[in-house]
């Protein structure tokens, strides 16, 4: 199920493999190896699987720059012969940040809204505040159901702190 | 007789009211995730794990157990509904339950999977009580060098046999052997690649490391080309007298339903091909079989090539618990994770498993029994349940997926490193698919491949090096043949497959 057409990042991608097999190899020189040891010790199965994967990658690299790509993973909602779409991707990888950067600050429910309301948006939901809407309603339930209820600690930012039975 | 009374015991404990709604809990979500199209059971298993420490191990097990074969329900009712290609363990199923639906005929398409699969679930279910025993008095004989040999098997099928090309599944496997071997070594206790960061000493967990692929990964992959437009759900058909499986059609599926069992399941007990290649080798079988009339339906709706794969599928499903329960060897991403379930749980999978744990495993393997009857009526009357599920919007879909997943990765440690694990991650399981690279080999090596060291440096260690031990047992002989077997017949199975693949359908 190989296609035929050249792709550079197809290319870039098989790197990532040499270059962690290498990065495996180089790793593995530094595993403390104890004097007592009788076996085949720590570092000797990181040096077989990363060659092995370095090996892999080269051949992931002639098969890339000889135009034998792998075809786009299929499914029911993905139209595999589009074009990615790099802005929603990256509207999507930033509210993920953004969601790292304010969970413990704000709290559980206000960055799940952002999240959940940010990627809804992000991927064609009308209007936004709908999504907003909604995710604030999912990031209480969230909220309720495993912190309160099951006991699973989420923070639930300095508004709803002191409130009971969102806090397990 | 021994081993039917543990059976009863394990119905006495399953049947308990608890456990019951823990099964039900279990197949309903099974079959949500199942229906909904970019999640699946073993994103759900990750995701549930942190939640269900509050559980007791049987609780959390049949809850697994009960996703695990909810799962297999629920995708029937997508491919044969939902009017795009799927994923290629539902594609053969979407060849003829497709055109049935479009005919008219959704709802004895519907009918004929979810009696399929609750006859092959359940009668694989049968063959897994009494066989389970009988590998557990055989394998308590196997020593390290066997268990090489059984891995190496797996390793090799996982990565290389499945899926369309065996240089990226290998690439995948390799690169979840080189995450897993992050932290420190267990049986040496060397630190490993964790580059002097404290918080790398503990290695990066498996439920992370799934829940970025499945989950992030999945929706990223999608959010680069959501299909547009509205949504094409199907009618089921219910116009007058097409209502159900008329007279003809329980006639014409009740041979593929057992044929399909027996194909299914021991193609999921050897860990070579999991639920594709048993569907696609059960359709091949139902079209050369039909005669007549309804060899010409083929392509246009024979409702036997729904009842076949759709058996053939569950009974797949079961067989992979055989190797799970019996030698503690994961052949799919899903066993992988109720296998981290149970090493959560301080259980150790493996020979002895079944008689450490017995209640455990038997309330188990009860539960599969009776979450198969669950599952029956819960997609004969309910499916409009289902298809409602089936239409929500695609944006909120996605959104709702990723909340979920950062929730799980967050409430592994309460750790928010973690989320940026989990985001790397996401992004490896973005390009992993962009560029046709299989995920679940990646996180089946992640819990294979330490098993796989501790046996192959024991087995060194008891030779003292000697690389030959590796081929001294007659059994070790045995499975390397097997895999030179297994390799020549990919090559012909691969070949008809593409053959099949290129009628225009």
């Amino acid at each position: 199920m190989l296609g035929t057409r050249k792709k550079p990042g197809e290319t870039a991608f098989a790197f990532l493999f040499i270059l962690i097999g290498l990065g495996g190899i180089v790793g593995a020189r530094s595993i403390r190896v104890s004097e007592l040891e009788t076996g085949i010790g720590p570092r000797a199965f990181p040096y077989l699987i990363s060659a092995a994967l370095l090996l892999v990658g080269i051949g992931l690299v002639i098969q890339a720059l000889r135009g034998q790509g792998g075809e786009v993973e299929e499914g029911e909602d993905v139209d595999a012969g589009a074009k990615p779409d790099w802005v929603t991707i990256g509207k999507i990888v930033g509210f993920v940040v953004l969601f790292v950067l304010l969970l413990e600050t704000i709290g559980w429910p206000l960055a799940s809204t952002l999240l959940f309301g940010g990627c809804a948006w992000a991927l064609g939901a009308k209007p936004w505040w709908r999504g907003v809407l909604i995710g604030f309603i999912v990031g209480l339930v969230i909220q309720f159901l495993f912190g309160g209820l099951l006991g699973v600690s989420l923070p639930a930012g300095p508004v709803l702190e002191n409130v009971r039975w969102l806090n397990g | 007789m021994d081993n039917l009374m543990l059976l009863l015991e394990g119905f006495a404990t399953a049947a308990q009211p608890i456990y019951l709604l823990y099964a039900l809990f279990g197949v309903f979500i099974g079959t949500a995730v199942g229906v909904l199209p970019g999640i699946g059971p073993a994103m759900t298993v990750a995701l549930l794990m942190p939640i269900t420490y509050t559980l007791e191990p049987t609780a959390a097990m049949i809850v697994f157990a009960g996703i695990y074969y909810g799962g297999m329900y629920g995708g029937s009712t997508t491919s044969i509904l939902l009017n795009t290609p799927g994923e290629s363990a539902s594609i053969v199923t979407a060849l003829e339950g497709n055109k049935m639906a479009k005919a008219g005929r959704g709802a004895a398409a519907l009918a004929t999977a979810a009696i399929g699969s609750f006859i092959a679930g359940t009668v694989a279910t049968v063959l897994l009580s009494f066989l389970a025993p009988i590998i557990v008095d055989f394998a308590i004989s196997l020593g390290p060098v066997d268990y090489v040999a059984l891995m190496v098997l797996a390793f090799l099928t996982i990565g290389a046999l499945l899926g369309g090309s065996p240089l990226r599944g290998m690439a995948s496997l390799l690169l979840g052997l080189v995450i897993a071997f992050i932290g420190v070594d267990d049986t040496s206790a060397a630190q490993r690649y964790t580059f002097g960061l404290p918080w790398l000493a503990d290695g990066i967990d498996v439920v992370l490391v799934a829940v970025g692929l499945f989950a992030l990964g999945e929706a990223l992959h999608v959010a680069a080309r959501l299909r547009r437009g509205p949504i094409q759900v199907m009618g089921m058909g219910r116009s007058r007298g097409q209502r159900w499986m008329s007279r003809s059609d329980w006639k014409r599926s009740w041979k593929p339903w057992l044929r399909g069992t027996f194909i299914g399941f021991p193609i999921g007990t050897i860990p070579a091909g999991g639920a594709d290649v048993s569907t696609f080798l059960s359709y091949a079988a139902e079209k050369k079989l039909a005669k007549g009339e309804n060899k010409k339906e083929f392509g246009h709706g024979a409702i036997e090539g729904v009842a076949g794969p759709e058996s053939a599928n569950n009974a797949a499903a079961a067989g992979v618990l055989v190797p799970l329960l019996t030698l503690g060897i994961p052949t799919t991403a899903t066993a992988a994770m109720m296998l981290t379930a149970f090493q959560r749980y301080q259980i150790q999978p493996g020979p002895l498993l079944m008689e450490t744990n017995a209640t455990l495993v038997w309330a188990l393997i009860a539960s599969l029994y009776i979450g198969n009857v669950m599952l029956l009526v819960l997609n004969l009357p309910l499916v409009g349940l289902w298809v409602k599920i089936l239409q929500i919007p695609r944006h909120y879909l996605y959104a709702g997926i990723l909340v979920f997943g950062v929730m799980g990765a967050y409430s592994l440690n309460f750790n928010i490193m973690d989320v940026v694990i989990l985001l790397i991650i996401g992004l490896l399981g973005f390009f992993m698919r962009q560029y046709g690279y299989p995920v679940a080999p990646l996180v089946v090596a992640m819990i294979l491949g330490p098993m796989f060291e501790v046996q192959l440096r024991r087995s060194l260690q008891i030779s003292q090096n000697e690389l030959s031990t590796l081929f001294s047992t007659p059994f070790t002989w045995v499975v390397y043949g097997a895999i030179i077997v297994l390799f020549a017949l990919s090559f012909v199975i691969k070949k008809a497959q593409k053959k099949m693949e290129e009628v225009p359908v």
